[in-house]
């Protein structure tokens, strides 16, 4: 199609979705602060203002291009109005930069600097602020510009929804239901509304200090990398990829007081190795299939709150930060008379949820900090070394050497590709096919034993995910494992790696870590000696009991609402004179009728004599969800509740009282 | 009286609208008018219901005037202080309804028979300075004449 812009006749792609995306690929870049090709087009800001053929000037975001369209970018008019606007928003605006996580990275901060906004025609007006620290998870609202990102992010590509917008007009925030801290949300701390947040308003909780602490303490303090980090750090410093970089960042490491940096990719090829083992055994028995893998722990946390009925379907294999935690404190901390309480363990990972993780109740005390990308390359920033001058050094033995397996974690695909790897010769696994079903969504099928067929999903993207559970609980989707990875491509485009965090950067990454899973000359996790060797020393085979000890995990339902008591029918006489029973209303239990329960129970102690004392609650979730319905009569728990279950429960308690 | 629920009209109300969440003004509009408020107990057992995120429901129903957040009350009060009205006193109107039934702008008397909001011009300039009860506008008022009404209200309910 042929466009006329700023006087010059130029060919666009017929396809373009709007003219700001087809005059950023004829290079002119549109200001824009609400502009997300990765979501639905939302046409707030108004920054990113056209003139067409000579009169209307329009949002260039929301406009359809047309053959012989007259486009104008660049004209006084637009160039006062997109100032008006930066004016008014930096009124309202907390503008301290120096102390911002966005300093640098803030695209408000660069349209200001851009348009020379010296001096503000408008009046300071701050709004009501909220901070949450709750999570690591950090919002600020002071900085929050209202471009509605996160809150489109979160509900469309994540199908989520913590976040949202409330009250109207000059009032208007994002918040979470009731403005509660995110911790008592859904959110599952993946960080994607970090990721696309132009500015400071949404960030994560930077603990670098707790590190320098650490090293001041005299600790031994020990670091591990993952795979996305060395594929992103460059981005900070403004470097091309580099092929060497975990050398480099090892030995930065080192020189900053670390005694020992082991690889988070050998991690991943001993995870890859149990899972795959744990495959095995379910595929042939026939049973907690689909297998749904476990190293994001996004994705976990999404389904002990959405999908219960599936947490043994979950791998209990441990994500590869955790299982390596796992390995140093219980074994390589015995082998080298080491006490494990004088370890400090420091994970460098390209996640926000990964901070949530390593203080999970099954897993605290492994991994004692978790540090982004970004904060790795705060370290190397204030050390003042440059990162292209710091000779390349490998990781330390015995968790150093990874196989392209291990590597390829960091991106979509390479947990359930691992897999397949270890069994492929234990149960002759071939003919693997790989077909895209849309974006974000690939369905991997193969043949194994005599013909028999195996088949898995690659997921990324939470909003994906759920569609695919739907098929597979409406046993539409037939498939025996699926990888999920929250993130969009994956681990690469974590909420913790830097900015900008967009799917251009992310493929970037992507190849930038299959060249780097290219050049390792270990193909599969089978040919990792030093994981073989933790086998033989120390577990013997995989899945056993030493094996499941070290490198399993437990999941458990999570409530989706933090309220516990709902008061229905209160009782207002002391606690020993009253029996209290409370139903849940929580997703599951609803779904099971558990209102039914309620009603029935309402009736009775309305109407029977020997009910005059039950005091009827409701509660959102008892975390008991596979059973559902679940009431709890005072403190026993009655599951798969029936009315005549519940009401015997009852009267039994009543008369021992 | 404390507010106690039991979902019975929630239920009702949900099965009235099908349970749909493209429904969900409807909803909270039926579920303002019950409560007088959307209680948050309520909002989270429709977020389970219309299996919708509390986020959303919470977005809209801090977005429309129609809806409150807390509990309002019988007799509702909304006092203006848009400019007409502070010009013409309506300080001194507030500190009298504040003495008479001994709650602030945002609260709700405990038997929750009073609310009282301060708003923003009410439109009725030409009568400032002015509040609303319910649907009834009053205007002209004196702090003394304030006080009047609201011991009315309170007889009216005793009897
Ligand atoms: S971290 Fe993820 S789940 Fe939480 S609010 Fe952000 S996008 Fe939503
Ligand atoms: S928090 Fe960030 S992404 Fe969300 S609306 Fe505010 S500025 Fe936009
Ligand atoms: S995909 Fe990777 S970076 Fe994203 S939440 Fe999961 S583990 Fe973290
Ligand atoms: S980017 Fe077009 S209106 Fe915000
Ligand atoms: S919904 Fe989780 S136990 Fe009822
Ligand atoms: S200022 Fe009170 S009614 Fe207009």
């Amino acid at each position: 199609m042929k466009i006329i812009v700023n006087g010059k006749e130029t060919i666009i792609k017929d396809n373009e979705r709007n003219m700001l995306e087809a005059l950023q690929h004829i290079g002119i870049e549109i200001p824009n602060l609400c502009y997300l090709s990765e979501a639905s087009t939302f046409g707030a800001c108004r920054m990113c203002l056209v003139e067409v053929d000579g009169k209307d000037v329009v949002t260039s975001c929301t406009l359809s291009p047309r053959e012989g369209m007259r486009i104008r970018t660049n004209t006084p008019e637009i160039y006062e109005l997109r100032r008006g606007i930066l004016e008014l928003i930096l009124a309202s605006h907390d503008g301290d930069c120096p102390t911002c996580e966005r300093n640098g990275s803030c695209k408000l901060q660069k349209y200001a600097e851009d348009f020379g906004i010296r001096k503000n025609r408008f009046s300071k007006n701050k709004k009501n602020t909220i901070t949450d620290y709750s999570s690591p998870i950090v919002r600020d609202n002071s900085k929050c510009i209202l471009c509605g990102d996160c809150v489109r992010v979160c509900e469309e590509i994540q199908s989520v929804g913590a976040i949202d917008f409330a009250y109207r007009g000059f009032n208007s925030q994002v918040v979470p239901a009731f403005e509660d801290g995110l911790s008592l949300t859904e959110c599952v701390y993946c960080g994607q509304c970090v990721a696309y947040c132009p500015t400071g308003a949404l960030t994560f909780r930077n603990d670098l200090d707790e590190l320098y602490k650490a090293l001041k303490k005299k600790k031994t303090v020990i670091g591990m990398i993952a795979p996305a980090v060395r594929v992103a750090i460059q981005e900070e410093f403004g470097l091309s990829s580099d092929m060497v970089m975990a050398g480099r960042l090892a030995s930065f490491l080192r020189m900053s007081g670390f005694s020992k940096v082991f690889d988070v990719a050998f991690a991943a090829d001993l995870v890859a190795y149990e899972e795959a083992y744990e495959f095995k055994d379910r595929l042939i028995n026939k049973k907690a299939l689909p297998q749904l893998t476990s190293c994001c722990p996004g994705w976990v946390k999404f389904v002990e709150q959405f999908y219960p009925d599936y947490l043994e379907n979950l791998s209990s294999v441990q994500s590869p930060q955790q299982a390596l935690g796992s390995v140093i404190k219980e074994i390589y901390a015995r082998e080298n008379g080491l006490n494990k309480e004088d370890i400090y363990l420091v994970s460098f990972m390209p996640c926000t949820a990964k901070k949530h993780e390593a203080k999970r109740e099954e897993l605290e005390g492994l991994v004692d900090l978790v540090l982004t990308t970004r904060e790795l390359a705060q370290m190397v920033k204030t050390s003042g070394m440059k990162l292209k001058n710091i000779v390349p050094e490998p990781f330390d033995r015995p968790y150093g050497i990874s196989s392209q397996s291990g590597l390829s974690f960091g991106k979509t695909g390479g947990v359930l590709m691992s897999v397949l790897d270890v069994l492929k010769d234990d149960i002759h696994i071939s003919d693997v096919v790989i077909t895209e079903r849309e974006e974000g969504i690939k369905i991997v099928e193969a043949l194994y034993g005599e013909g028999q067929t195996v088949r898995g999903a690659i997921v990324y993207g939470l909003g994906n995910v759920r569609a695919i559970m739907k098929e597979v609980q409406a046993g539409q989707l037939n498939v025996d494992v699926i990888e999920v990875m929250a993130c969009n491509h994956g681990c690469i485009g974590g909420g913790g790696q830097p900015y900008p965090n967009d799917t251009v950067t992310r493929k970037e990454r992507a190849m930038s870590l299959r060249d780097t899973v290219g050049i390792n000359s270990i193909n599969s996790p089978i040919e990792n000696f030093y994981m073989r060797e933790l086998y033989q020393k120390h577990f013997g085979q995989p899945l056993s009991e030493k094996a499941h000890h070290i490198l399993h995990t437990t999941y458990k339902p999570h409530r989706r609402i933090a309220e516990t008591n709902i008061e229905i029918m209160p009782l207002p006489v002391p606690e020993t004179e009253k029996t209290t029973v409370k139903v849940c209303l929580g997703t599951s239990c609803y779904a099971k009728g558990s209102y039914k329960i309620l009603a029935d129970l309402i009736e009775s102690v309305k109407s029977e004599e020997w009910a005059k004392n039950v005091e009827v609650m409701g509660t959102f979730c008892t975390e008991n969800c596979g059973h559902s319905p679940n009431v709890l009569v005072g403190d026993q728990l009655v599951s798969e509740a029936t009315t005549e279950k519940v009401i015997e429960a009852l009267k039994t308690q009543i008369v021992r009282t | 009286m404390p507010i106690t629920r039991n979902f019975s009209k929630v239920e009702e109300i949900l099965k009235k609208h099908a349970y749909d969440k493209k429904n969900l003004i409807k909803i909270l509009l039926d579920v303002q008018k019950e409560y007088r408020h959307l209680p948050k107990d309520v909002i989270n057992y429709l977020g389970v219901a219309l299996d919708l995120p509390p986020a959303k429901i919470y977005g809209v129903g801090t977005f429309y005037a129609q809806f409150s957040l807390k509990p309002k009350g019988q007799y509702a009060i909304s006092i203006c202080d848009g400019t007409a009205c502070h010009m013409q006193g309506s300080t001194s109107l507030l500190q009298a309804i504040e003495k008479e039934i001994g709650i602030k702008p945002g609260e709700v008397t405990p038997d929750l028979l009073f609310s009282l909001d301060q708003v923003g011009c009410l439109g009725a300039c030409a009568l400032a300075p002015a509040m609303v009860i319910n649907e009834e506008v009053y205007g002209n008022l004196t702090p003394e004449e304030v006080t009047r009404i609201l011991k009315n209200l309170k007889e009216r309910k005793e009897a």
